[in-house]
């Protein structure tokens, strides 16, 4: 049977919109402020493991891979895993695998995200969560599906606006203690409901903000954690669920997989009734109303009676007899996502080790659970947590901690360090297989269609080629349904994929459509037309307008939208069989796809002096007294021990001019695999007494061979960015 | 707790795949695993994938996961790594002793990404490493760098590649199977010098999942179950500027893990055969060097072609060895059976710009070695 396994420390930084440090940089900075919590050194670490959502936000491809220095993984098991948003809960499920199977006794665990590089908005990257080509031409963004989450989660519950504007205002005012804090502050109900409307119901102040953040926790067997930590905190119970992708045939009221998850996880803890055994609850808040829809998964309660009585009695406070999100939640303290998670682990670590400061709820509390939740709504992570002891007050960093004393440094414009832009070219071209091809055959025919599984006899939309609630039943039969439905949820939405506003006066309409002829819970995500506002409905009756023939090119955007059934208009439930598509080289279809992002980096601290030397034709490396030796390039943190260094005071004056080609390639594409017209030179240099080298392009003139050995001198440049790092052979003294 | 492998299955690979949606693909693959475990998926505890978000196209591509497993509401997640690290991830989760049995699956779409060399790019560090030019030029700069300290020459790199081509002729599965030289290889286009287009194994398509479970799911059920004796995973340095570029650090790591696990202190005398990561034909011959195998082994690695044989299936590169190594140790790998294979060893590495590895031990008889 497992190990027990337990949090021994725990570190952040700040959460900000927009930090200076590079993505290593600011996990390397949580890394160490949880080394030092839990009194170990990277020595002591036997394995590492990371979490950290899409690769889009930081625009890093295998950004695991990119962390592992800032993360302690050098030469180190290393394991970056994730489950989207849920991923901040994950990780200590992921780190409790690897030290409660008895394989490492410590892991350390370590969440990252730094969402201000992409651009237009971060929240751009959403687009490509969703199906590349049943949805993504639909611009969609997560603020639309929630909005649509959330009407349905009012409708079911009956909870209104202003009732949940009370979460923001409560996470808000709770993370006015906490440390790590972006957008801590007092506000009222008439704040929330007052601040802009984005995609109703969701307003400016009902969503938690764009954030770059690290946290790190240390986990232990319990040997280890008794040796070194007075108040460890265990790891009770984890529980973690995965629903369908096809996140619009499913219950959107109520979140199944995070009760199946609770679950799980309370299973193992020995815990039966949640709303009696826990004391305190840290669900993930991305949005207010997620907090409620949460706790009632969390409570596993679809009828949400229980939690609604706790929320019409005031109980939810940090006074209150269930307090919920005392860190302040994403809404408060910030939504660095995946490190969100961690943090709301971290709080539980406080709070059940007393080391939570002004923050500490009032309640004598023992058992806490923290969940997260993401990727199409349907994933959800929970942890139960105990604590044994309370630290005196004096004797934890944690208890007056304040913002100044959180390593991490705010930006209020990318401008104001060295920067850099990128725009990457990904395109694709889907093969979507015999199921969806005849799904597009159908669009171009004016048809919706649909396949039917002969065990369960729904008849599902889109049409699969197996059923996945059947153990992979082969499904073979395809029918065109009806163009005519019910709307089960919608959103008035102002805002554009990348977050943008829409015109002023424009909104657009998008609704999840239950389909005449489908199974019941089979809906489709597609926008509403020809409607007027006051008409607008859960339970609306509409009707698909499509474009004209000629103008069909097989894809969901054939439906220009679904327009309200007129009076007296009929309609039926009936399906006609049909053969699907047969698939060969001229009815294999592919659909095109590109992901419309860019990038704007921020050089980092270690890159900022490396850029502000370059353009004054400097070079500098950083002493780091681990290693007894100078880092090329500079550093602010050294991975080998894992400790923090100046570039400035630990800095030292290198010769630009001493360098020695330690290897080199002469590269014939480009970084698209076109060829070049003529290859260009990339050298490794080293530097006399450094450790470390430089990587960049050596410019070469007529006649110059470099061969390794040769002398390189590196090139003043005074634009930052790795195509200005450049090297040319010194010519020898005559 | 012993873990051991119940049942296998494959889709590929192709050097494309059209017709079949990557959600197809891995369904067959998944229930050909589930057929050969002589289980249904409802009697799997859970699953884990290995998926990168720019290579499936999808943001937290883990979402996508569970419908073509028939994994929908159970525990799944996803690691970012080879098929052989998801497996590692997943042997631990066995062992905390809340699950019983697994599914570990990776699938690799190659023939959707229209530009696969500026993904790569973009795995370069954005401060330092983005030069315009191919992301080839850090394996011109590795093999540069191991062909100075190590001994080898380029001829001898161009040997490996023209060698598990040729041997991927005897691999029904291997889409690029060919009867080359090591002339051929040098004389081919160059990349980023001393690396040469025949030397980097060429993209392809494929799923493959497995089902795993602890011993006593084994006894209740697997039909011809092989034994996972030792796991391990190991990164390198990530930052360029500060890592050796001749030798392979996080295959060290990884190695010595599972090594230790397994119980084997000689590799060369206690393995039959061996699959070692040849993305590039000069990276054989680096992680041999880490792997404690000398050339004399070279007939034993690799016997399916390899990565330059079978194509690079990128997360699903160590899920390829993995089927072949089962069915070798089974005694079916029908035209390349290595005769008398017992034991495999097994390596995976991610390819350009990491240094991240994991290495695997299979045993046809078991015995924890705990």
């Amino acid at each position: 049977m497992s190990n027990r396994v337990a949090v021994i420390g725990a570190g952040m930084t700040k959460f900000v919109r927009r930090a200076q440090e590079s993505p290593g940089e600011l996990a390397a900075q949580a890394v160490q402020m949880a080394l030092e919590d839990a009194g170990l050194e990277m020595k002591d670490i036997d394995a590492v493991c990371l979490g950290t959502a899409p690769d889009a936000f930081d625009g890093i491809h295998l950004n695991g891979e990119h962390l592992i220095a800032g993360a302690g993984g050098t030469n180190k098991p290393y394991l970056r895993h994730y489950v989207g948003g849920g991923t901040g809960v994950f990780s200590p499920i992921h780190g409790w695998m690897h030290v409660a199977s008895g394989k490492f006794k410590n892991c350390l665990v370590v969440t990252e995200e730094k969402m201000s590089p992409c651009n237009p908005h971060p929240a751009g990257a959403f687009i490509t969560i969703f199906d590349h080509t049943t949805e993504q031409p639909l611009d969609l963004t997560l603020i639309h599906i929630f909005g649509m989450e959330m009407a349905r989660f009012m409708h079911t519950y009956g909870y209104s606006e202003e009732e949940l504007a009370r979460i923001s205002v409560l996470c808000k005012g709770n993370a006015l203690g906490h440390p790590a804090a972006q957008i801590a502050e007092k506000i009222t109900v008439e704040d929330v409901m007052n601040s802009p409307m984005l995609s109703t119901p969701v307003k400016r102040r009902d969503i938690s903000p764009v954030s770059d953040g690290a946290c790190a926790v240390v986990l232990s067997n319990e040997r280890v954690a008794r040796t070194h930590c007075k108040a460890p905190v265990f790891i009770d119970g984890v529980g973690f669920r995965l629903d369908t992708a096809y996140w619009n045939t499913r219950d959107l009221a109520f979140p199944t997989y995070v009760a199946m998850a609770a679950h799980d996880a309370y299973k193992m803890a020995g815990i039966d009734k949640p709303e009696e055994d826990i004391d305190i609850y840290e669900p993930y808040d991305p949005f207010n109303y997620k907090a409620l829809h949460h706790m009632n998964g969390l409570f596993m309660d679809r009828s949400g009676r229980k939690l609604r009585e706790l929320f019409d009695a005031d109980q939810l406070g940090p006074d209150g007899s269930h307090p919920i999100c005392p860190s302040g939640g994403a809404l408060g303290v910030g939504n660095p996502i995946a490190a969100t998670g961690l943090m709301k682990i971290a709080e539980l670590y406080f709070q059940l080790s007393g080391q939570a400061g002004k923050r500490q709820v009032k309640k004598s509390v023992r058992t806490g659970v923290a969940q997260a939740w993401g990727d199409l709504m349907q994933v959800g992570t929970v942890v139960v947590m105990s604590g044994e002891n309370r630290l005196p007050t004096t004797a934890s960093m944690w208890n007056k901690m304040t913002s100044k004393d959180l390593p991490g440094t705010a930006l209020k414009k990318v401008e104001d360090v060295p920067h850099f832009g990128y725009t990457p070219d990904f395109r694709y071209s889907w093969d979507n297989g015999a199921a969806l091809t005849t799904y597009l055959d159908g669009f171009k025919a004016g048809k919706l269609r649909a396949s039917k599984c002969n065990k369960c006899n729904r008849m599902m939309v889109p049409p699969r080629a197996f059923c996945e609630l059947c153990n992979l039943h082969p499904v073979n039969d395809y029918y065109d349904i009806q163009d005519t439905g019910t709307v089960q949820t919608l959103t008035r939405s102002y805002v554009d994929w990348d977050s943008s506003m829409l015109p002023k006066g424009k909104e657009r309409h998008y609704a999840v459509i239950s389909l005449d002829g489908a199974s019941d819970e089979m809906g489709i995500c597609h926008w509403l037309g020809e409607v007027k506002v006051k008409d607008l409905k859960v339970g609306m009756r509409v009707k698909a307008v499509w474009k004209p023939e000629k103008d069909r090119e097989g894809g969901i955007l054939d439906i220009k939208y679904f327009r309200p059934l007129k009076q007296g208009e009929r309609t039926s439930k009936t399906v006609k069989q049909i053969k699907p598509t047969e698939m060969d080289t001229v009815t294999g279809k592919s659909f095109p796809g590109a992901i419309p992002l860019n990038y704007v980096y921020t050089a980092g601290v270690g890159g900022t002096r490396f850029f502000e030397d370059l353009a004054k034709g400097k070079l500098s490396g950083t002493y780091c007294s681990h290693c007894d030796a100078v880092h090329i390039p500079a550093a602010n943190f050294c991975e080998a021990g894992m400790i923090a260094l100046d570039v400035n005071k630990n800095a030292r004056v290198v010769n630009p001019g001493s360098g020695f080609v330690s290897s080199f390639t002469d590269v014939f594409e480009d970084r698209s695999g076109h060829l070049l017209s003529k290859p260009k030179t990339v050298v490794q240099v080293v530097f006399p007494k450094t450790v470390g080298s430089l990587f960049g392009v050596l410019e070469l003139a007529k006649g110059d061979v470099v061969d390794v050995g040769s002398a390189v001198e590196l090139v003043r440049s005074r634009q930052a960015g790795p195509e200005h790092i450049k090297f040319r052979l010194k010519k020898k003294r005559k | 707790m012993g873990v051991v492998v119940m049942g296998v299955g494959i889709c590929g690979s192709f050097p494309s795949s059209g017709g079949l949606s990557y959600r197809e693909l891995i369904a067959k693959a998944a229930a050909t695993a589930y057929e050969d475990a002589g289980l249904e998926p409802e009697q799997i505890d859970g699953a884990v994938s290995c998926e990168e978000d720019f290579i499936s196209g999808y943001s937290i591509s883990d979402e996508y996961v569970p419908d073509q497993l028939a994994m929908v509401r159970k525990p799944v997640y996803t690691i970012t790594g080879d098929f052989l690290h998801g497996l590692s991830s997943a042997v631990m989760q066995i062992r905390t002793g809340r699950f019983k049995t697994l599914v570990v699956q990776s699938y690799c779409k190659a023939s959707n990404i229209m530009t696969k060399d500026e993904i790569v790019h973009f795995a370069l560090d954005p401060t330092y490493n983005r030069f315009g030019v191919s992301p080839h030029y850090l394996a011109g700069i590795e093999m540069q760098q191991f062909i100075d300290s190590s001994g080898h020459s380029a001829e001898d790199i161009a040997e490996i590649a023209a060698f598990n081509r040729s041997r991927a002729m005897a691999n029904p599965l291997a889409p690029y199977g060919a009867k080359l030289t090591g002339d051929d290889v040098i004389a081919s286009r160059p990349l980023a010098t001393p690396v040469t287009e025949l030397m980097f194994a060429r993209p392809a398509d494929a799923a493959v999942v497995i089902v795993i479970g602890n011993e006593e799911a084994a006894q209740e059920m697997a039909n011809d179950p092989i034994y996972i004796s030792g796991t391990g995973w190991g990164s390198g340095n990530s930052i360029i500027e500060r890592r050796a570029h001749d030798i392979s650090e996080g295959t060290l790591v990884a190695a010595k893990m599972a090594y230790e696990e397994a119980g084997i202190s000689v590799p060369q005398n206690e393995v039959d055969i061996a699959y070692v990561s040849d993305l590039y034909a000069h990276r054989e011959l680096m992680h041999m060097d880490a792997l404690g195998l000398n050339t004399d082994f070279l007939p034993f690695i690799n016997p399916d072609g390899g990565s330059q044989g079978m194509g690079d299936l990128m997360e699903a590169n160590g899920g390829a060895r993995f089927y072949d190594a089962v069915r070798q140790l089974r005694g079916n790998a029908t035209g390349h059976q290595v005769v008398g294979a017992k034991t495999a060893l097994l390596h995976g590495w991610r390819g350009i710009p990491t240094d991240s590895a994991a290495v695997v031990v299979l045993d046809a008889e078991g015995g924890d070695n705990e």
